[in-house]
């Protein structure tokens, strides 16, 4: 049963799709299809939400944008300013408190840069960025 | 019983030297036929190695493809799980010698399109250091990476061009 | 059957010589600014190698951070000329990649992306920058690790604590890294302290916190 080369490679290629499927599957809670963002360190808005007082919320965006509208009682937090920044978003830190960070929408990059340094910098744990930013965050008002 | 000495012995010089050529030629056969294995199995060594390596962390798979920036988010994903494992399956092809051509075909077509995101990704300053073997080759220069790939790209030339000349024979 | 061929091949280099008109010197570039600047400036060069003018559409940053300018909108046949891409460096460290849209009027959906990549030299790892200890907790000494950038030579750091609650002492590790020593009077309190460290002979200024905090309320 001879396959001309065409019939062969589909077959490899087909073959293949079997245990790829089952490492997706495997692997669904590790990485999100949406974003780059491992879904360990993301969440919606409705889960952040429901986290109440517990969470702190942080406006990764440009001063403008903040001052211009923002989630209430979110604090600016950027990368322009962030040694004058950071000291007063520690102020407002303590631990048990999840920190919400968010920029503009699905597509920038801005939280995840904050919430990077919030981790790696000052070591602090339960640190997520909101799937959808600001974006999402307006979708629910 | 009839024996014709003078007929018996002339054949046997004839026979040795035809022999002889015969026999020659077909242990050169046989070298390259144990060469040609033997590359089989380096090629498809080197592909199921790296299969293998990417297999094991498909999420970094997925961020190292798309640092290259050229595809989106989510076909990454689908390419992290799916492509080490095609990869391991033509490795095996290449081993057990089912489906060859059609796992040569592929292992082809794979290197090149990764060879030109490569040299793309040079050519846009991207700082792409992880190549075909994810993060084990990481610290590994661009023109290493290069080097690498095209002695795979020959390697599987010379496959191809052997297996195609010994259907001929 | 040639003849097709080559009139066909002829047609395709005409069309593509007649689209590319804004040739672009480079669409990458890295800068390295020094440690004290606020700014890194890419200049995009571009002629105008076709026969009609270019009209740049949009040309947009991927960020806040960087603004570009272009000088002029029209570009006549034959003229060369830049944009000029500013990325504010801000309090923004490691090598940061920025891209700007440029669109024209040259042919349908005609982008270039143009890419900044600005490494920005580190002369002092902090690692953490924030230490803290909860309310009621044994005032006990905690370390900050600093790591002195490959490319920088630091013989000394100045550690200075806004507040005399906290004690910070500093230790020479050699090879250059340092070891900043924290230690709180008590942790009553919910005081704390901005540390201020830096490196001699410079004017670049780092920054730790040290604080007390609440202790977490139970759920």
């Amino acid at each position: 049963m001879k396959f001309s080369l065409t019939r062969q490679a589909i077959t490899l290629a087909v073959l293949a799709l079997l245990p790829a499927a089952g490492e997706a599957i495997y692997f669904q809670d590790k990485i999100s299809w949406r974003s780059p963002i491992p879904p360990s360190e993301s969440v919606n808005v409705d889960q952040a939400r429901a986290w109440g007082q517990n969470a702190i919320w942080v406006d990764a965006r440009p001063d403008e944008e903040f001052a211009q509208d923002h989630v209430p009682g979110a604090l600016s937090l950027n990368e322009d300013r962030w040694n004058e920044l950071l000291p007063q978003f520690l102020a407002a830190w303590s631990p048990g408190k999840k920190v919400v960070v968010y920029c503009s929408s699905l597509s920038c990059n801005a939280s995840r840069e904050v919430a990077r340094r919030l981790r790696k910098e000052a070591q602090l744990p339960d640190v997520f960025v909101l799937e959808g930013g600001w974006e999402a965050w307006l979708k629910q008002k | 019983m009839n024996k014709t000495p003078n007929v018996q012995l002339a054949t046997p010089n004839t026979e040795r030297t035809e022999d002889s050529t015969l026999a020659v030629g077909r242990s050169a056969l046989d070298v390259w036929r144990l060469l040609w294995r033997i590359l089989d199995f380096v090629v498809a060594g080197i592909f199921i190695y790296a299969g293998s390596i990417k297999a094991l962390d498909p999420v970094r798979f997925a961020n190292d493809i798309d640092n290259y920036k050229i595809l989106p988010w989510p076909i990454s994903v689908a390419l992290a799980f799916y492509l080490p494992w095609l990869e391991i399956f033509c490795g095996l092809a290449l081993i057990v010698r089912y489906f060859y051509r059609g796992a040569l075909s592929i292992l082809m077509a794979l290197i090149l399109v990764f060879t030109l995101a490569t040299i793309a990704a040079k050519v846009r300053g991207l700082d792409i250091t992880c190549g075909c073997f994810g993060h084990a080759s990481q610290h590994w220069s661009f023109p290493a990476h290069l080097a690498t790939n095209l002695a795979i790209i020959a390697a599987l030339v010379v496959l191809w061009v052997s297996d195609r000349l010994t259907k001929s024979l | 059957m040639k003849t097709h061929i080559v009139a066909f091949a002829l047609s395709i280099i005409i069309s593509l010589s007649a689209r590319a008109e804004l040739k672009w010197e480079q669409t990458t570039i890295e800068l390295h600014p020094a440690a004290a600047d606020k700014q890194a400036v890419g200049h995009f060069k571009y002629q105008n190698s076709g026969k009609t003018p270019v009209h740049f559409k949009s040309v947009h940053a991927s960020c806040g951070c960087t603004t570009a300018q272009t000088q002029k909108d029209e570009v006549p046949p034959g003229d060369k000329g830049e944009i000029t891409a500013t990325f504010n460096i801000g309090d923004r460290t490691g090598t940061q990649i920025k891209t700007v849209t440029v669109e024209t009027d040259e042919a349908a959906n005609q982008k270039t992306v143009l890419t900044l990549k600005t490494v920005i030299p580190q002369q002092l790892e902090i690692n953490p920058t924030f230490l803290f200890w909860k309310q009621g907790d044994k005032p006990d000494q905690k370390t900050i690790t600093v790591k002195v950038g490959k490319e920088f030579t630091v013989k000394h750091i100045k550690v200075t604590s806004s507040s005399p609650d906290f004690q910070t002492k500093v230790e020479e590790k050699g090879n250059g890294e340092f070891q900043i020593d924290v230690q709180p009077q008590e942790t009553k309190n919910l005081i704390a302290s901005t540390l201020t460290i830096q490196p001699d002979d410079s004017q670049k200024v780092f920054y730790a916190t040290a604080r007390i905090t609440n202790a977490p309320t139970v759920q």
